[in-house]
């Protein structure tokens, strides 16, 4: 088990109420693996430093959680078919 | 012959310990901010007064951030 620090990029468009909803949809994966969520930090619609995907918002989420690295690829996969996600990052802190 | 002296450059203060930074943050761009340039060019060594680990992971803090568009890559602004 290793600890992942996630942040995704959602699409502007999605509202901002349902976003917590999504991102806890995506991370089923975790769970189902026998991985723990530690933490969810939705930071809401900010602006882009340049534009992706023509859009010059974002909405950001920053999770932490602990999995088996297979899983933690597994979840990237998925968000990176989702159209509503526009940009991840994986990482682990401290490494 | 008297030799032309040579001026030792002054060491400059390390502004993470300064600022009392630990760990360097993708996130944290407000810190990251102060080692790039306002065309969003990562500053120098010489500039920035960091030892050379430290340097190498602001570099890499501020590439990671770029690339959740949290930094610009360059910003023709100006």
């Amino acid at each position: 088990m290793r600890q992942y620090e996630l942040m995704v990029i959602l699409d502007p468009e999605t509202e901002e109420r349902t976003v917590g909803t999504t991102v806890d949809k995506f991370l089923q994966v975790v769970k189902k693996d026998g991985g723990t969520v530690d933490n969810v930090d939705i930071w809401g619609r900010r602006r882009l430093a340049y534009d992706i995907k023509k859009k010059s918002e974002g909405i950001y989420a920053v999770v932490n959680f602990t999995a088996e690295p297979a899983t933690a690829q597994e979840l990237d996969r998925q968000l990176n078919l989702s159209e509503s996600i526009m940009r991840t990052k994986l990482l682990r802190p401290g490494a | 012959m008297a030799k032309p002296a040579i001026r030792k450059p002054k060491k400059k203060a390390n502004p993470l310990k300064a600022a009392k930074v630990e760990n360097i943050d993708y996130k944290d761009t407000a810190l990251l901010r102060k080692f790039i340039s306002d065309r969003g060019k990562i500053r120098a060594r010489r500039v920035t007064g960091v030892s050379v680990q430290e340097q190498r992971l602001i570099a890499t803090a501020v590439k990671n951030a770029r690339e959740m568009a949290l930094l610009p890559y360059s910003s023709s602004a100006r």
